[in-house]
């Protein structure tokens, strides 16, 4: 019993995913702009990153390798530079994009200049990271995330038809910029499934000591978490849909999108947006901090763990420290959110078969997955998945930045 | 056995269990006329650097070098104190007993001046 309280595991994993600057952003750009016919590209995130997490969990538990560690010894460094490098530096960009969304999010509680908020929420965050057990991180961050839940809230009380809302699901051509819908898809993707969610997942079931016993507790938490950042941001995006759609506006800034809570919650829409974009954001950030001290203690063999004393581990909590001191740094030198998740959502889509096809060759050896390998019909929908994604997403993105 | 296969890129741990690092890189040794003797497991980033490319080895080293860690890197830890090779690389040592150790105590010597770290 005392595991099904694990579910947080997958709902932090999923706030990280779903209800961050970059998928927000996305979400409501897309709703904006072409109705309910992006929620396929939601869906389709959903499941994908799903049935990763899932893969990631199992090889946690059965051999308490994370990805990170897996990638390393059965592929060998020299392969695993360009993925682990490519980790590194999304996590870092995404840090700052987090910071970023989360100090704008107390902006418009307060009023005062986001700049002025981003280096005390990096000190907040590195509190919590010092301090904390993962237990409080991951309940924590869970509980405080239901509030993205008034997405949800917000979609369901504006009434949305049933029938143009069921076609989203399937994807079409639009009548109008097919670049800017297929950019958005492929944002959407990007910006849902980072490598960096697979290897936090799996770290955290190691630290949650997952056993084989414990596979269907995996399968419940990956599948349960990311439904519920999936319908966090079906959500936001059906909201943007009927509120800011007939306004024909392009989004670029949160208050704009903070304008499409009006309806439903009147003069708190305001503050009720701020809190669920201010929480997933500080949530994400906290996430990918400790993620980066994962990711590299891993690849290197250190010892780590954020429930172990911080002298026992000091390289960890050194790395976790220096990552974040980054992402504060660049943070604070004044960049555009936006531009930087995108940016991040892009290389994601890009190098994701890095990750994801070694993964696939490793679910099905018995050294890695135990008896609990995967079947091919999964991995080939996986890979196949995969490989066109980034695809797409070379075409799509230079005619997105330099027009098409 | 196949080292490369076997050994290399394999989690080292202490004789207590303890997580040192990775194998980086491998030392062999050739006589004339005698069979290629495996010596030493190469620990560090330096042994990283080294395979993707002497330059960054050297940088690597320089790196190190500043950060205060002296001594000869990549550490190198000689066969003969290899236990056993599982799925992990057990060694007859502590890690204080290896040149390993030098980066973690440099990081531990700051992170216990904070609150909270012990």
């Amino acid at each position: 019993m005392k595991k099904l309280f694990n579910l947080a595991l997958g709902i932090v994993t999923s706030i990280g995913g779903f209800v961050e600057v970059g998928s927000i952003s996305t979400a409501v750009q897309a709703g904006a702009e072409f109705g309910f016919s992006l929620l396929w590209a939601i869906a389709g995130a959903s499941l994908f990153l799903a049935a990763l997490a899932e893969m990631a969990g199992r090889v946690a538990a059965v051999t308490k390798r994370s990805m990170a560690a897996a990638v390393r010894e059965r592929f060998g460094f020299h392969f695993q530079v360009i993925p682990l490098g490519a980790e590194v530096i999304i996590d870092t960009l995404l840090l700052t994009a987090e910071l970023g969304g989360a100090a704008i999010a107390v902006k418009m509680l307060t009023g005062i200049g986001f700049q002025w908020w981003v280096l005390p929420l990096g000190l907040v965050a590195w509190l919590v990271l010092w301090f904390g057990s993962f237990t409080i991180i991951e309940d924590g961050v869970g509980l405080l995330g239901m509030v993205t839940l008034s997405f949800v809230v917000a979609a369901w009380r504006l009434h949305p038809d049933v029938g143009p809302v069921a076609r989203g699901f399937v994807p079409s051509i639009p009548q109008h910029d097919v670049t800017r819908y297929a950019f958005l898809a492929v944002s959407i993707v990007g910006a849902t499934v980072s490598p960096y969610l697979l290897n936090f997942y799996a770290s955290g079931a190691i630290e949650e000591k997952w056993t084989q016993q414990d596979l269907w507790i995996n399968r419940l938490t990956a599948w349960c978490g990311m439904g519920f950042g999936s319908a966090v941001a079906m959500g936001c995006l059906v909201t943007a849909a009927i509120v800011l759609g007939p306004q024909h506006v392009k989004v670029d800034t949160y208050e704009q999108a903070a304008q499409m809570f009006v309806p439903v919650y009147g003069q708190w829409a305001v503050v009720v947006f701020a809190l669920s974009l201010g929480v997933g954001c500080f949530g994400a950030a906290v996430e990918l901090a400790l993620n980066a001290g994962y990711v590299l203690g891993q690849a290197f063999g250190w010892t780590w763990g954020i429930d172990k004393k911080r002298c026992d581990v000091s390289r960890f909590a050194a790395a976790f420290s220096g990552v974040l001191v980054l992402g504060v740094a660049i943070a604070t030198i004044g960049f555009d959110p936006l531009r930087v998740t995108l940016i991040s959502a892009a290389l994601t889509v890009v190098i994701m078969p890095l990750v994801v096809l070694p993964f696939v060759v490793l679910m099905n050896e018995e050294e890695y997955a135990g008896k609990h390998t995967s079947g091919p019909l999964g991995n080939g929908l996986l890979a196949t998945l995969t490989v066109l994604g980034a695809l797409m997403a070379i075409v799509v993105i230079p005619l997105e930045i330099f027009g098409g | 056995m196949d080292v490369v296969r076997d050994v290399l890129d394999k989690n080292v741990i202490d004789r207590n269990g303890r997580e040192m690092g990775r194998v980086d890189g491998i030392l062999i040794e050739q006589q004339p006329n005698q069979p290629v003797r495996l010596t030493a497991v190469l620990i560090g980033p330096a042994a990283l650097g080294d395979r993707l490319h002497p330059a960054l080895g050297r940088v690597v080293r320089r790196i190190e070098k500043r950060f205060g860690v002296d001594g000869d890197r990549p550490a190198r830890v000689a066969f003969s104190d290899i236990d056993e090779i599982e799925t992990k690389v057990r060694l007859r040592l502590a890690i204080g007993e290896t040149a390993v150790a030098a980066v973690e105590q440099r990081l531990r010597s700051w992170v216990v001046r904070l609150p909270g770290s012990r």
